[in-house]
């Protein structure tokens, strides 16, 4: 009864995964979001495009969300925002401030009942029905591993590192500017365009070669790529091959994606090793180039012949692909969560809100001892 | 109208605490306070497609995905397709005679994509079947959201039932006459009821995805073949379909029209709305527009003197009455600090930080108590909820420069649209204060003001100043229903003008 | 340098007297040329031909790159195919052009930049890298996307066929001086 469902007004609410880069919003029991935009609004000041974590204070955040969700549902959603029920879905390592703004803007100013406060890693595994996994977040800011054990996310062998878009973005600018002159201040919209059309992770052994002083293999062909109608630069074969290597490459603590992933194995129990690496999830928007699964693949099998993770004992690795496209998995988790009675029965409502004016949140110990 | 475009450099602030100039500001007649789009309550009123200007039904917009159903996007350009006639033969050559067929195409103006580029037969109606791209997972995760579905209800059924035994365990009715829930049954002619409730209806958990430890690998081509930049998409055109997100050229679909909405905004301190559209989406006019540019007086610079700092300047500013009603300005100090009297009444302390300026204030009696009987009818109230208001901010502006307060008032004469046409001059008789006012003609008034920048200003800084702005204003709503005398108020605005920058001695 | 002009008309085009035609300049049959375009030919000869749309405030200048000007003796002449759009208000300095491209309003083609056939320019548009620009290629956008189109795009009959009976009722027709070959 899909169409008398989608009648019923109560059914549908907004689900909402605000990004560093991209926003993805759309409604629940629904298999897409409506709409990816980015995390932007346009500062009336200055009339220039700010992105919601570039924020200063609270206050000003505070400003920030209020015209953010405005755009969202009185451009995208359709829907008075007044009495209705939200779902967020959030990273578990969520800076307070921002959560407890967008509480406030969502209560507050835009008098929302409820608010459903869903973790990324955890429900990004609804989609694929199974309990227990290795999820590696790649998105903008940040690349965060949470292991999840029977849909429990294990927080203790959590991993970040700032392996994003933003930092392929700025290798790329570093990398194209030994090429092509001038191109310091470019956008960085260019700069993505210029990474998700032409840049791919490449493979491993060629990596290599290309990373030596002879490379003993032709590079793939450059791409002349135009800016604008006056100018256009050379992205070399080189470049496109290696835009993506600093996630693999490791950095001055010996850290990369591939070490990430294994450190945080090193912090689970020892018999549930093998379960997390038989099901690695990817999600993220970085992670949907082209050869990124491959080589994250390479470099684990590397990386377990290692000494420092050759107690871990794995033998197979393997990925999960998911019924959808990355950027949104976790957006689709929120959906499928929010199209359940949880909606109803877990969230936190206004009034609770005002009563105890706080966010339940994990790292609190009043919810800890709640749980014991 | 220099300042509609211009910057804005006289603003007024909103009860909320914002500066905003006039033409964004409401005024909520039953409050007789200030509002602006920032603390109204944003509802929606009804969707429209932009293009075709139909107007659809929430309920149908819903279903539709908040889409229009027959309007596209260009995929590579986001401006609307437009359909196109292409007349096709018969296939059948017995019948070339005859009138050729119309055939429909979409094609973008703009960037001339057309739905032939990725091979979408052309179609035979003008609204045209045009093939949607189904989610080809959509099946799995269908079965997926419904056995969540049922796993959820069951455990919340369980979860009643256990709440209701206990319950029955306290106080049964069967316990005090000694009959049985079991002898009942059997009485009744029903089985007995052995399983458990959980158990016997208990929804399959969903299979489980398989995970691969075979992955794709990179296609050998693309170390060799080049690259058309010409044939991949761009992030903005794959994010416009989010559910596809074409890589390359060959998958771009049409996509439906966004809608847009009307929206109408409502006090939420009394409820009532400030400014609701006309339902039609071609009808650029409101059924209730209370702004402020028709209540309130404007005020536009009209010059000043050089500022120097230290230094006196002459500001020369022209007051317009909007009303059909005169009105009486005067002028007080500006304090920042105080508590404006009229809306703080009932909240006692000053909002200092920002946690506490999100105190809730106890939400009184809906409908203000002097315009009670007047309000909007209960029923349509009563639907919803009552607004919370947040209490106002701190106005955020730095003055430096002082403005000496005239201590004399003076009055506005009404508007008069017949008076524009008026050449016999004015036939005013009004004693004026020769030091304020410099010349004033209907509705207008020049007000001569002197203004003083701080000491301390450094060279080339903005100046700014603020003074309080006193206005009769009057209140038709009552005088139209009860034949009553209108009711007046006296108004108070904040009001700032930033008057350009300092400059040195001559 | 601006010699005498020497303008030679095919019949059946149609050129305002008022457009300003300086240099020597060959207009093809069919051809609409309209009362404010101007056509220079500064570096060499500009051959125009059949059936192109000049519009209103349109400027093709045949001028040659800055690197390229000192060379004297050589004369290129810029050859403007056959069924090209030129919309109004677009400058042209295009070295060569094919067939079926549509300029389209304000928009601005530099003098290293090679017009194939099929290609159309956007509005506003303005290209000055340069390139060779081939078939059937759409240039759109304040970026100046490119994109490759299926074909090339349809004629403006209709309007031409209006036009041709329309504009000698306004204006002074220039009388063609070229017999048909």
């Amino acid at each position: 009864m899909p169409i008398y469902e989608s009648l019923s007004s109560d059914k549908l609410s907004v689900v909402l995964d605000i990004g560093a880069a991209y926003t993805k919003f759309g409604f629940t029991g629904e298999f897409s979001p409506r709409s990816i935009i980015t995390s932007e609004v346009l500062c009336s000041k200055t009339k220039k495009l700010r992105r919601i974590w570039d924020y200063e204070s609270a206050e000003d955040l505070y400003d920030l969300l209020v015209d953010f969700i405005h755009v969202i549902f009185f451009k995208y959603a359709l829907l008075s925002p007044k009495d209705k029920p939200v779902i967020i879905v959030e990273s578990l390592l969520c800076p307070t401030t921002f959560r407890e703004t967008l509480a406030k803007v969502l209560f507050y100013h835009y008098e929302m009942s409820m608010m459903f406060i869903l973790p990324s890693h955890l429900v990004c595994l609804a989609s694929l029905a199974i309990d227990s996994a290795m999820v590696v977040d790649v998105g903008y800011k940040e690349a965060v591993v949470i292991p999840i054990c029977y849909s429990f996310p294990v927080v203790k062998a959590w991993q970040a590192l700032p392996l994003g878009g933003e930092a392929i973005h700025n290798n790329l600018r570093t990398l194209l500017s030994s090429s092509n002159t001038g191109i310091q201040d470019l956008p960085e919209s260019t700069l993505e365009n210029i990474k998700v059309r032409c840049c791919f992770v490449t493979k491993k052994y060629r990596a290599d070669q290309l990373g030596s002083a002879k490379p003993e293999i032709a590079t793939c062909p450059d791409v002349k790529y135009p800016i604008g109608g006056a100018e256009h630069m050379t992205v070399t074969g080189k470049v496109r091959e290696r835009a993506f290597e600093l996630l693999y490459e490791e950095d001055n603590d010996h850290l990369c994606l591939s070490t990430m992933i294994l450190d945080a194995l090193l912090q689970v129990d020892r018999d549930l090793r093998q379960k997390l690496m038989g099901n690695i999830v990817l999600i993220g928007g970085s992670v949907m180039v082209p050869g990124f699964k491959a080589r994250l693949k390479e470099e684990l099998e590397m990386q377990l012949k290692n000494n420092r993770y050759s107690k871990l004992n794995i033998s197979t690795i393997a990925f999960h692909s998911l019924p959808c496209k990355e950027n949104y998995a976790a957006f689709l988790g929120g959906a499928l969560y929010g199209a359940t009675e949880l909606l109803n029965m877990k969230s936190l409502t206004r009034e609770t809100y005002f009563k105890e004016n706080r966010l339940p949140d994990w790292i609190n110990f009043k919810e800890n001892v709640h749980c014991a | 109208m220099a300042y509609i475009t211009g910057p804005d450099v006289v603003k007024y602030a909103c009860t909320c605490g914002l500066l905003k100039p006039i033409t964004h500001l409401y005024f909520c007649r039953y409050c007789t306070q200030i509002r602006c789009s920032f603390c109204v309550c944003h509802e929606i009123d009804s969707n429209f497609c932009g293009k075709c200007s139909e107007n659809i039904p929430s309920s149908e917009a819903r279903l539709k995905k908040n889409r229009c159903g027959n309007c596209y996007v260009c995929p590579s350009c986001q401006q609307d397709l437009s359909t196109r006639i292409a007349s096709k033969g018969s296939a059948n050559p017995e019948e070339a005679k005859s009138t050729p067929k119309k055939m429909y195409y979409l094609l973008c103006q703009f960037c001339r994509w057309s739905s032939r580029d990725v091979g979408i037969p052309d179609q035979s109606t003008v609204t045209g079947g045009w093939p949607k791209r189904e989610n080809v997972h959509a099946n799995r995760l269908q079965e997926l959201v419904d056995s969540y579905k049922a796993i959820i209800l069951a455990s919340k059924k369980h979860q009643q039932d256990k709440e209701k035994k206990k319950r029955v365990k306290c106080l049964s009715y069967t316990d005090r006459t000694g009959v049985t829930a079991a002898a009942i049954r059997k009485r009744l002619g029903l089985p007995a009821d052995m399983t458990h409730p959980m158990l016997k209806n208990r929804p399959k958990n969903p299979e489980p995805a398989k995970a691969k430890s075979e992955v794709e690998d990179l296609p050998d081509s693309i170390f060799t073949e080049p690259l058309n930049l010409a044939e991949i998409m761009s992030i903005e055109q794959r994010l416009l379909q989010p559910e596809q997100q074409p890589t390359t050229v060959d998958k771009l679909f049409p996509v439906h029209k966004q809608l847009s909405i009307k929206r109408s905004l409502r006090c939420r301190s009394c409820e009532h709305n400030v400014s609701k559209p006309e339902y039609n989406p071609n009808s650029v006019k409101f059924k209730i527009q209370l702004f402020a540019y028709y209540i309130i007086p404007e005020i536009r610079i009209v010059t000043v003197e050089p500022l120097r700092s230290g230094k006196t300047s002459e500001l020369i500013v022209k007051f317009t009455n909007p009303t059909q009603h005169q009105t009486t300005i005067t002028f007080f100090e500006l304090d920042l600090d105080e508590v404006e009297s009229v809306v703080t009444e009932e909240v006692a302390e000053v909002a200092e930080s920002f946690e506490q300026s999100l105190y809730l204030q106890e939400k009184q009696q809906l409908s203000l108590p002097s315009l009670g009987s007047l309000s909007q009818p209960s029923s349509l109230l009563a639907s919803r909820t009552p607004s919370i208001t947040v209490k106002p901010r701190r106005i955020k502006e730095d003055l430096n420069c002082k403005i000496g307060i005239p201590e004399s008032s003076f009055i506005l004469l009404p508007r008069d649209d017949a008076a524009e046409y008026d050449d016999s001059g004015d036939s005013h008789n009004i004693q004026d204060d020769p030091k304020l006012v410099k010349w004033r003609k209907s509705n207008k008034a020049f007000i001569r003001l002197y203004v003083t920048p701080n000491e301390d200003l450094p060279l080339n800084s903005e100046v700014t100043c603020g003074f309080v702005m006193q206005h009769i204003y009057t209140n038709t709503i009552t005088s139209k229903v009860e034949n009553k005398e209108p009711q007046q108020y006296n108004h108070k605005v904040k009001v700032f003008l930033t008057l350009g920058n300092s400059v040195g001695c001559d | 340098m601006m010699s005498r002009n020497n303008i030679k008309i095919f019949p059946g085009a149609m050129v305002c007297e008022e457009s300003k035609l300086r240099g020597d300049i060959t207009i093809g049959s069919g051809t609409i040329v309209h009362p404010s375009a101007v056509i220079i030919a500064e570096a060499g000869p500009i051959i125009i031909g059949d059936w192109c749309l000049i519009e209103e405030q349109v400027k093709i200048v045949h001028r040659l790159p800055f690197d390229q000007q000192s060379n004297e003796n050589s004369q290129p002449v810029l050859i403007i195919g056959s069924n090209n759009v030129f919309e109004v208000d677009c400058i042209v300095e295009a070295p060569k052009i094919g067939n079926n491209n549509v300029f389209e309003s304000k928009c601005f083609v530099g003098n290293k930049v090679t017009i194939s056939n099929g290609c159309t320019i956007g509005a506003g548009c303005k290209i000055t890298d340069e390139q060779i620009l081939p078939e059937n290629v759409i240039i759109f956008g304040v970026n100046c996307q490119m994109r490759e189109g299926l074909d090339r795009p349809g004629p403006q009959t209709l309007q031409m066929e209006t036009l041709s009976k329309m504009l000698p009722n306004y204006h002074h027709i220039k009388k063609p001086n070229m017999k048909k070959e």
